[in-house]
């Protein structure tokens, strides 16, 4: 019956603990609203309110709410695959042939995975153009620019230490040309190689190297850059608005609307 | 020794359901907005539907792809069987095309380092503050630099046999030129489009154009010994 | 129509605008796509394996101990040492189940006996394919990860090959393939490292081309690089396509690069005499058991003879009879490496065997045959493509110096990627179709290929793709501890005059002495040890086979009685067994009921004579060597130490160890010490 599962909703709703953890409660008022947001650890980066013009589709095509989404699907599927994967030479080939063969869902994680990344790091080369032609990064947007084009060499440098880790020819020779670049660098450029391989060459160090990046040290600096990103589009003034874009002119209670 | 509770401590129901708050403002902390008179909604609910929406959205795509197509997976690692070609990720392979090119210092550190320096200084730039079309004024000077400029970048390509960079840089500096003898009055809607691009339009979709090119022929168009093939050839 | 239409998309638009009921049907579509990859799983092949075979199993007698061994589930054999990742027994279900050897339908038909347990090696260390894959395509014929595919049953011996790098029984194809890649001289041109670090040596004999004028004619040279099996048909010297200008310039160069050898010819006056009786060059060609090593076809065309040396039926088209003369009296002067012994014949006889020799020829062979005379452009245009065929790489030719890896190396061969492989149109897309065809029809891959063609036929073929697939990195990898090394050959060579004697004899040829020579005829190491120095002296002078069912014998040598002395005293004293002395038992004086039990034992309880002969009127044994005469050919405390363990005296013998007892193998030695030449045998 509706009525009795909206009855136990509410109920739950108001119950002490409920209350203890989402201090919002109950209520669409704006101040509910306003007060989801603002007590939200999370939530409470963004804005409480936004343009009403920004949400259709065409202003912002959502690019950076779907790399942050790509990223997400990352993380989580992320975590899964290393349940199965040992960061060292003879096991992480036939770790990834396990996970295709015998792990449930083994090779789906895989493919997940495998396709997020590539699709991250096109959405964020996407949402950087956008973001361009937008010019949305003129002032007082010049810093979370400049944070935003960090977070791309970061999704550009977790997509390649991920490269390496299935130890197979494709993911051997693609890190072999890439630090071979690398060791262009006049002077310094042996050293830098031998410090991202942790070695002459790509072996079992370079491996253990590149999954330590991979799954601690660049994921942890894309939740800092990422919380810095979303914090500044709040306090920078909201998501940019172009002139030239069509506005929604408010009618006389602006902040009261609330259908759309 | 038992003593009798001789008060009772009570809150109001309501200070337990939220707390007392002081709302507060500072000046100058964050950036005043200017446009007041704007519709606005709550980004709760509002905002953050759509935005778990369009996650969803991607999601079934992404899982889609993951149950049609499987992630490759080449034989174990062997350092002495060198596929032909070693390819970068497809991210990286523009840069690759370059390193075909130039020499390693010049494609591999001295040209990504340049993208890296650019992207980050853009808008420090006061130039793209204007964002005014960029022949609507001093036409003749600076209709005289962009063709130096990409003349000069056009022959250093030619210079170096550099044709798949060579082919977009020439296709970009036609359309400068159509840009040129366009004015926000020109009857046909694209020359009136380009009319009104200014400078930092014109590099960045340059260097777009470049980066697009240079990573599908990358990608497609390289076979043995970098060598040029047609993808739809096996 | 149309304002259906519209009001459709009118609809639609109006639906796509209220988010909340969109994010409903999104997320049931997103829900109902993530439950597909379970079920994925859950309708996988293996899965249907399994069921199909549990329903193939509820009609048989044996169901219910055929379904107790049934486990469900991935199965797998799992050996850290060995790399195995063994998946196969989960679709194979019933790969161990003896009673189902005889099924049909696959995949659930038992292995076969061998000799190897699954437990032990898994499956894919024989097979190939890719043991960790759960699909029948992955598994079989992997086209995603580089993965070797199934290998054909045909060349399942190769993977023998991996580990056993000595003559196996089981292996026929592989043992063959083994002798043609060294008697071909394949590996003159391409080096083939095996896991212990030795490379394999070449068993031809290619002659040295030096002083070519002096041996043949420039036609004979032009004919035989034209098409060698025209010539002969067992002729290990392969086709290279040449044109008829190539071919003719070649000859040019050899001839005009040939310097006249010391010895080589003899003079025309003492190669003309008073013409020999043909019946006594064929008597001398007989004694002499020149058939051993080369082979003539007889009047019916069959190839008669042993393939050692080469073919005779039209050498008398090939030599001069200067240089057959001068050959026949030390083959070491035209070649040192030569396995031809030198006969020491009378000039009588050198005479009589060559007119005999030179006989067999062909008068059609070569009629046709007409070249003009080299111009220095010619010669010179064949050195350069004595150098382009490499043809210093099997022969030694003065001012050529010979190539280094003038083949590509074939030591990783039998685990090429076929990525690295360019087929022809139509083509099996494999590495053994690859290396088959390379080896029938090397130009089939284009003109530009240096390769020459070999005269095989389709079971050779097989052989030589079936060795040379066994080399695969995998045999490099696996522990040192499962390597069979093959057997390696020594250079031990006998010391002093006798030991020139030896040389000169090319004792080698056929003989095995502490690990170095051939395997033609028995090793001698021992020989000192075994046999009796009258015995030694006697055959040495008259040489008669012990085995009956023999062709191939020991050629006789006229050795002077200095000589023969020399040789017997030198190998009764050198080549003595360590382990035991060979005079502790005596040759005569054995107690008669001793000798009674012994030939007991000999007809009864170890049944001897199913292979030996004591006495030829009864015995009918033809397999081991006849007795009849052995207590003057072998000392006792020999047949005593070789009754009591044959394999440690004669390793590889087929003699079974009986594992007699002390008073068993005296009584036995005593009976067969009464077997003497002269002696009335055992009645």
């Amino acid at each position: 019956m509706p009525g009795t599962f909206a009855s136990y909703l509410e109920k739950l709703e108001n119950s002490r603990v409920w209350r203890s953890i989402f201090r919002s409660g109950r209520g669409t008022s704006t101040l509910h609203n306003a007060l989801a947001i603002q007590q939200n650890v999370f939530l409470h980066l963004f804005p409480t309110k936004v343009r009403k013009r920004m949400l259709g589709l065409g202003a912002t095509w959502y690019l950076g709410t779907l790399t942050l989404g790509t990223f997400i699907v990352l993380v989580v599927t992320g975590v899964l695959l290393m349940l199965y994967y040992h960061p060292s030479v003879p096991l992480a080939y036939s770790d990834v042939k396990d996970l295709q063969f015998a792990v449930s869902s083994g090779l789906f994680l895989r493919n997940l995975h495998r396709w997020s990344a590539h699709a991250m790091v096109f959405l964020a080369f996407a949402h950087m153009f956008r973001v361009f032609y937008r010019g949305a990064y003129r002032a007082p947007r010049e810093f979370n620019w400049v944070v935003g084009v960090v977070l791309l060499l970061l999704t550009l440098l977790l997509s390649y230490t991920g490269y390496l880790l299935p130890w197979d020819q494709l993911a051997f020779w693609a890190i072999t040309v890439g630090t071979n670049i690398a060791s262009a660098v006049p002077l310094l450029g042996d050293k830098i190689r031998f410090l991202l391989l942790g070695g002459n060459l790509v072996n079992a160090n370079a491996l253990l190297r590149f999954y330590v990046l991979h799954t601690v040290i660049l994921p942890l600096a894309a939740f800092l850059f990422l919380a810095v990103h979303f914090w500044r589009i709040r306090k920078d003034g909201g998501l940019y608005v172009r002139e030239s874009e069509p506005g929604v002119k408010a009618k006389k209670t602006s902040e009261e609307q609330e259908s759309l | 020794m038992t003593t009798p509770k001789d008060f009772k401590a009570e809150i109001g129901s309501d200070m337990r359901v939220s707390q007392k708050r002081v709302l507060f403002i500072t000046r100058r902390t964050s950036p005043q907005v200017k446009t007041h008179d704007e519709l606005k909604v709550q980004t709760f609910p509002e905002v953050l539907i759509r935005a778990v929406l369009a996650v969803e959205v991607l999601l079934v795509a992404l899982v889609t792809m993951s149950l049609l197509f499987n992630a490759p997976l080449e034989g174990l690692a062997n350092p002495t069987n060198t596929p032909n070609p070693a390819k970068a990720p497809w991210y990286f392979l523009g840069l690759q095309e370059m390193l075909h090119y130039f020499p390693p210092v010049v494609a591999g550190v001295i040209i990504p380092g340049l993208l890296v320096v650019s992207l980050i200084v853009i808008p420090y730039f006061d130039i793209n503050v204007e964002a005014e079309g960029f022949f609507l004024k001093n036409r003749k000077q600076r209709f005289l630099w962009a063709m130096i400029v990409s003349g000069t970048l056009s022959l250093f390509l030619l210079v170096f046999d550099v044709y798949v960079a060579l082919v977009p840089t020439l296709i970009m500096a036609g359309l400068l030129l159509t840009a040129a003898y366009s004015t926000p009055e020109t009857k046909n809607r694209f020359r009136r489009y380009l009319a009104l691009k200014p400078i930092s339009w014109w590099i960045m979709t340059w260097f777009l154009f470049e980066l697009f090119v240079l990573t599908v022929v990358g990608t497609f168009f390289r076979g043995p010994g970098w060598s040029w093939v047609l993808p739809w050839r096996s | 129509m149309q304002t259906k239409n519209t009001s459709f998309i009118a609809s639609l638009k109006a639906f796509l605008r209220d988010p909340y009921r969109v994010f409903g049907v999104v997320s049931v579509i997103l829900l109902l796509l993530l439950t597909i990859a379970p079920a994925k799983d859950y309708f996988s092949e293996w899965h249907g394996f399994q069921r199909q075979y549990l329903r193939f199993i509820t009609n048989r007698g044996d169901a219910v101990t055929l379904r107790r061994h049934f486990e469900g589930g991935i199965q797998q054999i799992w050996i850290p040492k060995l790399g195995v990742v063994d998946r196969c027994q989960t679709c194979h279900v019933g790969l161990t189940e003896a009673s189902l050897y005889d099924v049909k339908e696959q995949p659930f038909r038992a292995h076969p006996a061998m000799p190897h347990k699954l437990t032990e090696f898994g499956c894919v260390i024989c097979h190939r394919g890719q043991g960790a894959a759960t699909t029948v395509k992955e598994a079989h014929a992997s086209e995603m990860a580089g993965e070797e595919p199934i290998l054909p049953t045909k060349y399942i011996e190769s993977s023998c090959g991996q580990c056993h790098h000595s003559a196996l029984e089981g292996t026929p194809k592989l043992n063959l393939g083994r002798v043609m890649l060294s008697r071909y001289g394949c590996v003159h041109c391409h080096t083939v490292t095996l896991p212990d670090g030795s490379k394999m040596q070449a068993t031809d004999d290619p002659p040295p081309l030096t002083h070519i004028a002096d041996k043949t004619t420039r036609e004979w040279v032009y004919a035989w690089l034209k098409d060698p099996v025209a010539y002969s048909a067992t002729a290990t010297m392969p086709n290279f396509n040449l044109s008829d200008a190539d071919a003719s310039d070649i000859s040019a160069f050899l001839m005009a690069n040939s310097k006249p050898g010391v010895g080589d010819t003899m003079a025309v006056a003492e190669t003309h005499g008073p013409a020999p009786d043909p019946t006594a060059g064929a008597s001398l060609y007989g004694e002499s058991f020149c058939a051993s090593c080369h082979a003539a076809q007889n009047a019916a065309g069959n190839l008669v003879g042993g393939d050692l040396g080469p073919e005779l039926t039209r050498v008398g088209n090939k030599v001069k009879p200067q240089w057959l003369m001068a050959w026949m009296r030390n083959p070491q002067k035209y070649d040192p490496n030569t396995p031809m012994p030198q006969y020491r014949w009378s000039d009588a006889q050198l005479k009589t065997i060559t007119a005999f020799v030179m006989n067999k020829s062909d008068s059609d062979y070569m009629a046709n045959v007409h070249l003009q005379p080299a111009t220095p452009a010619q010669i010179a245009h064949g050195k350069a493509l004595v150098v382009e065929y490499g043809c210093a790489s099997c022969h030694e030719i003065a001012g050529v110096p010979k190539p280094d890896n003038f083949g590509p190396d074939l030591t990783r061969i039998g685990s090429k990627p076929v990525v690295q492989l360019v087929f022809l149109p139509g083509m099996e897309h494999s590495l053994p179709a690859y290396l088959n065809q390379k080896i029938r029809q090397p130009r089939s891959f284009g003109s530009s290929f240096r390769m020459p063609r070999y005269n095989f036929n389709t079971n050779q073929v097989e052989a030589v793709t079936t060795e040379l697939l066994s080399h695969t990195d995998r045999s490099f990898d696996l522990p040192a501890e499962l390597q069979v090394p093959t057997v390696r050959e020594t250079n031990y060579q006998p010391a002093g005059h006798a030991g020139q004697l030896m040389t000169d004899l090319n004792c080698f040829s056929c003989h095995r002495i502490n690990g170095h020579g051939g395997d033609m005829a028995p090793d001698l190491s021992w020989e000192g040890t075994s046999v009796q120095s009258p015995w030694l002296d006697e055959f040495l002078k008259n040489p008669n086979t012990l085995r009956p069912a023999l062709i191939r014998r020991m050629p006789k040598f006229n050795f002077t009685d200095a000589e023969r002395k020399e040789l017997t005293d030198y190998i009764m004293n050198v080549y003595q067994n360590p382990a035991f002395l060979r005079d502790e038992m005596p040759a005569t004086g054995y107690a008669p009921d001793l000798v009674e039990k012994g030939r007991q034992l000999f007809y009864s309880k170890y049944a001897c004579q199913s292979c030996h002969m004591v006495n030829p009127d009864v015995d009918k044994g033809y397999i081991g060597p006849t007795l009849t005469k052995v207590g003057s050919r072998l000392n006792a405390s020999w047949i005593y130490h070789y009754l009591k363990d044959p394999q440690a005296l004669r390793p590889g013998t087929v003699e079974p160890n009986q594992h007699m007892s002390d008073d068993d193998a005296r009584a036995l030695t005593a009976f067969l010490m009464m077997q003497k030449s002269g002696s009335k045998g055992a009645k």
